[in-house]
């Protein structure tokens, strides 16, 4: 049943990595800006203009030039940067690993971090904390991350020096990154946790196992907690792409490579290919992101394996 | 009991720890260095091939000669060189006993072959003029010139122009430049990724600095880590909690906050360009060049230099930087601030003060557009340009756009004044900016003129001498000059700014920029 289910969410995906390429070849080609002013230097002539137009290709039809694109998308050629100058499966190579490791770091962050605040606020119901967790949340989904990545340099490393202000050189230089991008993630994750937890409890089977005498850390621990994971596994999925996307700016402000970087440089220069290839990647994120989200939700709930398939 | 072994246990380990990081700072002999954003993002140390080149190429190669501040040229790799008088040919005489890091030597052969490795690049124009090498003995080249080439010193000490080692440079090809660069200078490619480290070694068989350094032997830094950080902010910073001890490229915007520091010393060197505001003659009212001129006349350099750099820097007069022999034009043409003498133009040219202080010419209202580049530096000043164009009856609406957004609107002829910079060293980049073959961009001015252009081919083309070069070219920034085609502004200067505690930096810095031969002269504060 499940793989039927997988199967049928893999089928989805054709059209929608079609219309996703479509777009972000689109997208690139119709901002204003090319590629080739970059290269150009002082003293250069309209006829080397030319040449380098047609050397990468780009006084072709846009509709040949994206079949081409695609073609050689599917056999795995990224094609050569036009202002960087390496191969674009190069650039992404050195660079994903950056933020795979930082994404990854952040996401586990949110994710412990948050269920644990979550399911704290749920169940200890105090006032104060309360409070104090609502504004935490408020907080966490709304201040920018590079606003918060400023101030966090500025306290932890230019007031007490803990961490180094930039760079990628250890595990201390990760420690700031791992705790701006996840930041968002911990306040969204509590605030669905403490929801689904609250949901629950309401529920009168948690009445009947009251009755039954089960001790409270039972209840919570081997019958909410299945119940409340539901909703946070599906966020959770979500913010897989969310996360790659979010470090962005994160990865220019703390001066880390990583997709992020490569791709807010490559759109300055309009270096073309490389900006499909950044995009793609992160497309990518949120569509694997979305497809284990439902997986695990339908493995986990009969009831939508059962609706969809 | 439990208690007091923890306290000593940590009392213990913070000694140690202290200790550790106060012996490591002593005898730190590694220097880390940030790039200017201007120059991040490069993806390979190879002069001949590629289109960006940082700071550290010049440490890792040697060029034939190198510029001063003053545009002068002394010999390097080339000790002496000798040009016959009308131009066909150059000899140049090499150093002896210099070896590339990889052991092979340095002699007239491999210059024959770096000349011959430019031929299909983009940077094949640095070398078009040469229609040939000879190797005269191992340490004599002449260049047999296709047309002659005053230009030929100046292309020479571009970076572009660094010597690679021709056995590695063959051997290695594509990843020439990136997985090693093999040249002859005062510092090894340690190891290299791309956008976010590299890591230069000394060079201990350096003995062939050029005499723009005061040490001409192997270095005083064992190791220099030049780092990419995009983010300005950041990278003050850095510099500030000691992560970094050298910021090339400080925004003149920080000064006033570095100066502040007391570990932080800052250098200034002349820059070698310009701000200024392009004017596009085809699009009303600036057909007219009354107009044009009175634009000009509303713009107080002085003022601005005052205001917004806090006196550092030059005002601008005209289209170079003032330290080329070019920039000395008849002093009548140079663009001075006369806001009288504006309104007075402007009342000839029809255009009469309206009631609310801008001018009017019938129903018409002087309002133009201004356009800019989104970096902190140029909107301000562009915002200031605003001001003191309403001063003479002008009223300019500002519009920013990305770097790459705004040369297509140039193209599109969407513009009508512009506040924008340039860094060039070299009065060719009159051609550049006003040549009528590139109309749009760079030509934003959009300048089509029979006798500009005939000026234009004489200084570019028909130039045999250096000293034929300078009075073409003043002839031709002359008659730019004559036709108010831009306005000049302002004169950056390139800053650096060290962490004096950690190391010292040669002061006054030699060299057109601040790169491999100042580089040797660091040395470790003890």
């Amino acid at each position: 049943m499940i793989l039927r289910y997988t199967f049928m969410r893999l089928l989805m995906l054709i059209p929608v990595s079609f219309s996703i390429s479509v777009v972000i070849f689109m997208i690139v080609y119709l901002l204003p800006g090319d590629p080739i002013d970059n290269l150009l230097r002082v003293g250069s002539s309209a006829e080397d203009r030319a040449e380098l137009v047609a050397r990468y290709g780009l006084d072709r039809n846009l509709i040949v030039q994206y079949f081409v694109w695609i073609g050689n998308m599917f056999r795995g050629e990224f094609g050569e940067a036009i202002v960087l100058r390496r191969p674009v499966a190069d650039l992404v190579a050195q660079n994903l690993p950056y933020s795979l490791t930082l994404g990854g770091l952040a996401f586990l962050f949110s994710s412990t971090v948050g269920m644990a605040l979550g399911t704290i606020s749920a169940v200890v119901r105090h006032p104060v904390l309360d409070r104090f967790m609502r504004g935490f949340i408020l907080l966490g989904s709304t201040v920018p991350g590079f606003w918060l990545a400023l101030l966090l340099i500025l306290f932890f490393s230019v007031n007490l020096g803990w961490f180094p202000v930039s760079g990628a050189g250890g595990w201390t230089s990760l420690v700031l990154p791992v705790l701006t991008i996840g930041f968002g993630g911990v306040a969204l994750v509590a605030r669905v946790t403490r929801v689904a937890l609250l949901d629950a409890q309401r529920e009168d089977f948690v009445t009947l196992l009251h009755a039954k005498g089960l001790s409270s850390g039972t209840i919570l621990l081997r019958h909410l907690m299945p119940h409340a994971l539901l909703p946070v596994v599906t966020i959770l999925a979500l913010r897989i792409g969310w996360i790659l996307g979010g470090a962005v700016t994160v990865e220019f402000v703390f001066g880390r490579p990583g997709l992020g970087s490569l791709l807010i440089r490559a759109l300055g220069q309009r270096d073309y290919p490389v900006v499909q290839a950044c995009l793609l990647m992160l497309a990518l994120a949120v569509m694997l992101g979305t497809l284990i989200g439902d997986v695990a939700q339908a493995s986990m709930d009969p009831r939508i394996r059962e609706k969809k398939t | 009991m439990r208690y007091s072994t923890k306290t000593q246990l940590l009392t213990g380990s913070a000694i140690v720890a202290a200790g550790l990081l106060f012996s490591t700072h002593a005898t730190a002999q590694d220097v880390s260095v940030a790039f200017s954003a201007s120059e991040l993002g490069a993806t390979a140390y190879n002069p001949v091939a590629a289109s960006t080149l940082n700071t550290a190429t010049s440490l890792i190669f040697d060029r034939l000669v190198e510029q001063d501040a003053d545009q002068s040229f002394h010999p390097h790799l080339a000790s002496s060189w000798e040009e016959t008088s009308d131009g066909m040919s150059w000899t140049f005489s090499l150093l002896d006993g210099v070896t590339f890091h990889d052991g092979t030597p340095f002699n007239a052969e491999a210059v024959q072959f770096w000349i011959a490795s430019y031929a299909g690049t983009e940077n094949e124009y640095l070398v078009e003029a040469i229609g040939s090498v000879d190797v005269i003995d191992e340490l004599t080249v002449r260049f047999n010139m296709d047309r002659p080439e005053p230009n030929l010193l100046y292309n020479l000490a571009s970076a572009f122009m660094g010597i690679p080692s021709p056995t590695a440079f063959a051997e290695l090809g594509d990843d020439f430049g990136v997985t090693a660069a093999i040249g002859t200078g005062p510092y090894e490619l340690q190891s290299f990724e791309i956008g976010l480290e590299t890591v230069l070694v000394r060079n201990e068989d350096y003995t062939w600095g050029s005499d723009l350094s005061e040490n001409t032997n192997a270095g005083h830094i064992e190791t220099f880590t030049f780092r990419e950080i995009p983010d300005q902010s950041t990278a003050f910073l850095e510099l500030r909690t000691g992560g970094i001890d050298l910021l090339l490229g400080v925004p003149t915007d920080f000064l006033k906050i570095l100066e502040a520091e007391a570990n932080i010393q800052i250098i200034q060197m002349p820059g070698v360009g310009i701000s200024y505001m392009p004017i596009n003659v085809t699009a009303p009212p600036f057909d007219n060049i009354l107009v044009r001129q009175a634009t000009g006349m509303a713009i107080d350099q002085d003022g601005i230099v005052a205001a917004i750099y806090n006196g550092v820097g030059a005002p601008a007069r005209n289209f170079l930087i003032s330290s080329l022999p070019e920039a000395n034009v008849d002093p009548s043409l140079n663009v001075m601030y006369d806001p009288a003498r504006a309104g007075e133009l402007l009342d000839q040219a029809g255009w009469v003060m309206g009631t609310d202080g801008v001018r009017v010419m019938g129903d018409e209202r002087l309002s133009v557009s201004l356009f800019t580049a989104n970096t902190t530096e140029l909107t301000r000043l562009t915002q200031v340009v605003q001001a003191q164009l309403a001063e003479i009856g002008m009223e300019a609406i500002i519009t920013v756009f990305d770097s790459s957004t705004i040369r297509d609107e140039y193209r599109n002829n969407a513009h009508q004044l512009a506040v924008r910079s340039y860094d060039w060293n070299n009065s060719d980049i009159l051609d550049w900016f006003f040549s009528g073959n590139r109309l749009g961009y760079p030509n934003v001015s959009m300048w089509e003129d029979a006798e500009g252009q005939r000026l234009n081919d004489v200084a570019m083309t028909e130039s045999a001498t250096s000293a034929e070069r300078i009075a073409n070219f003043t002839a031709y920034h002359e008659y730019v000059l004559s036709q108010h085609l831009f306005v000049p502004i302002y004169q950056p200067t390139q800053n650096i700014a060290f962490n004096s505690d950690a190391i010292t930096v040669p002061d006054p810095v030699r060299g057109a920029r601040f790169r491999g031969q100042s580089f040797v002269d660091i040395k470790v504060v003890e």
